[in-house]
């Protein structure tokens, strides 16, 4: 019974690393770009909720929507501005440029905000509901709630819009989608934007449960990737699934063994599968 | 030799010796300091400039060995009763095994693939000494033994970082100039070609991971004896990564005066900056990264002409085939 509850822990936090991973994952999908700021854009999104909350009183329940948002517009003009001129360019380049931008952000919100912890107290958060012999956290329960509708958005905006469509085509086949009168800048900022804005909303929806700091993005940007390579390149159903699978292994870790193990298992996890598949993941990354 | 090369070989003894003589004028601590950072940071990128410049393998895991070094260092002399020296020879001993086994694992992927794993390995280490406490005493961290005696500790920290980065130096004007140096080169320019011209990538990374490697922790054991403290979120922190990748990048990477001018910039801007406000190191760092990807992708080096990249990567066929007259150095060449 311990490790059901376990399971389900593992798969409440899960819901909300797939909301992670399948930000990641539409950027990587549509523009074949590893987003090494994702980390920092979550932790981006997390001030904004946490700013939502203390000045405005929102609730991280419906502030996700404003980080969301900041998020999809600050994605959108760094799009704009910084990435497309390395697109076509080598990884090194564009790993390169994410990788300036994570440390800036970080360093910026240090400047603003300071190192110290942070976190805000919502007694909805704090409460416990009893399922027959198990507990779950109320927090858990509803931010796991609000991933799985931001996540549903997502799907319904990809599967049943004009340009969800076109960003599905040019993922598909980033060469052919112009020839099919597809914009692939406009995507590709779409895509990115988006993405952006999945950060945004999971770093609110994590502000209940977390405390909050500069560098709270950086142990998540490495789970994004693990999840984005469980659930096979640029695929954002596998990054979602990805993402249980990686809360499931966390939990478990931690009670079988320690919760500072928990980490170790995932970078295991994610070398063993790049190792396993290697050709199996190049050809797809090159198709 | 040609005039060219002897002009070149000439020119960096002499500012080695330069470089030597500098504590006979600068007595100042503090300036002995910032000029030792400057040539510790000098010796990793150009310890990564082996890999990240001249085979263009991006990684952001190079940390890891000089946390080893770091760590080995400090623990074979408090716990084993080693003279701090042998440590350090330990340390690098340490380095080789981990280069060796995190090479044979990351070298198998290609591009982000690569660079992401070569943060998991390093991450992995970082974990393990946080945890291992019995053994690492965790994340309280220890003092560090002392390399030097006190009295003189500004001057010789200083002139070791000299001579580990003038011997980091040599490294890359070999990989500048030798067979095995245009095997970097082809790797980076295009993998399946090199191999088409009977390169074996796998292996020729793994020879060039070595040496980086080795310069790296002893990067990491100097500087660690010089902060007089190590601590697993310090040395194992990915800040130091992605400084030494920076310091190549800013300077000109696969090149060899590159690295060394990016530190000097980087690390005497960073000086100036820290009076202004404490903690923006990283800001500075990540705004540079930016400027340099958009603007000088060729770095700063690429600035005073396109000396570098493509007539190496042009004369590489000849090399490769081993013609005569290709310049190679004879004991690279059973590769």
């Amino acid at each position: 019974m311990v490790v059901l509850q376990t399971v389900l822990n593992g798969l409440l936090t899960g819901g909300l690393y797939a909301l992670i991973g399948i930000g990641m994952a539409l950027v990587f999908g549509v523009m074949r770009i590893v987003n090494f700021a994702h980390g920092a854009l979550i932790m981006v999104g997390m001030y904004a909720a946490y700013f939502a909350f203390t000045l405005l009183g929102l609730s991280p329940y419906l502030g996700w929507l404003l980080s969301a948002l900041l998020l999809f517009a600050l994605g959108w003009l760094l799009y704009r501005g910084l990435i497309r001129p390395v697109m076509g360019q080598s990884d090194f380049m564009q790993i390169l440029l994410t990788t300036g931008i994570w440390l800036a952000l970080v360093d910026l919100a240090q400047l603003a905000f300071g190192a110290d912890y942070r976190q805000i107290n919502l007694a909805l958060a704090n409460a416990v509901v009893h399922l027959g012999p198990l507990t779950l956290s109320d927090g858990y329960l509803l931010s796991f709630a609000a991933a799985v509708l931001v996540i549903g958005l997502v799907y319904a905006f990809l599967y049943r819009t004009e340009i969800g469509r076109d960003v599905r085509a040019v993922a598909q086949n980033r060469e052919v989608a112009p020839l099919m009168g597809i914009d692939v800048e406009r995507v590709s900022a779409v895509a990115f934007a988006l993405g952006a804005a999945c950060a945004g909303a999971g770093g609110a929806l994590l502000l209940p449960l977390f405390y909050l700091y500069p560098t709270v993005g950086d142990p998540l940007l490495l789970r994004s990737f693990v999840m984005v390579v469980l659930g096979g390149m640029g695929s954002v159903e596998g990054a979602a699934l990805g993402g249980l699978v990686l809360g499931v292994a966390e939990s478990l870790t931690g009670y079988f063994w320690t919760d500072s193990y928990s980490q170790v298992v995932d970078f295991l996890l994610f070398l063993a599968v790049l190792l396993v598949r290697p050709s199996g993941l190049l050809g797809r990354q090159r198709a | 030799m040609s005039g060219d090369r002897r002009r070149l070989y000439a020119g960096s003894l002499v500012a080695l010796v330069l470089l030597l003589l500098v504590p006979l004028g600068v007595q100042n601590g503090y300036y002995l300091e910032v000029l030792f950072r400057v040539f510790i940071f000098a010796a990793l990128g150009l310890a990564w400039n082996l890999v990240g410049g001249y085979a263009g393998q991006l990684s952001l895991g190079h940390v890891a060995y000089f946390g080893v070094g770091a760590y080995a260092f400090t623990l074979l002399a408090l716990d084993l009763g080693w003279n701090p020296w042998l440590g350090v020879a330990g340390g690098v001993a340490f380095s080789l095994l981990a280069a060796l086994v995190i090479g044979s694992i990351t070298f198998r992927l290609r591009g982000p693939y690569f660079t992401l794993a070569t943060i998991a390995t390093a991450e992995i280490l970082r974990l393990l000494v946080l945890n291992l406490q019995d053994f690492t005493r965790g994340a309280i961290g220890i003092s560090t033994p002392q390399l030097f005696p006190a009295a003189a500790g500004d001057r010789d920290f200083y002139l070791a970082a000299v001579l580990l980065a003038a011997v980091a130096y040599a490294f890359n004007l070999w990989a500048d100039r030798s067979r095995f140096g245009y095997y970097l080169m082809a790797i980076r320019e295009d993998e399946e070609t090199a191999m088409a011209v009977g390169v074996n990538p796998a292996r020729t990374k793994l020879l060039a991971l070595l040496p980086s490697a080795v310069l790296t922790s002893l990067g990491g054991s100097l500087y660690a004896s010089s902060f007089h403290f190590v601590q697993p979120d310090y040395v194992f922190s990915i800040d130091i990564s992605n400084q030494a990748a920076i310091v190549a990048m800013l300077g000109g990477a696969g090149t060899a005066l590159g690295p060394v001018l990016g530190s000097v910039i980087l690390i005497i801007a960073s000086e100036l900056f820290k009076e202004v406000f404490q903690t923006a190191h990283l800001l500075i760092y990540g705004i540079l990264i930016v400027v340099v990807v958009l603007f000088l992708p060729g770095g700063l080096i690429g600035l005073f002409g396109r000396r570098g990249r493509r007539p190496r990567a042009a004369a590489l066929p000849a090399a490769a085939r081993g013609e005569e007259g290709s310049p190679r150095h004879s004991s690279s060449s059973s590769m």
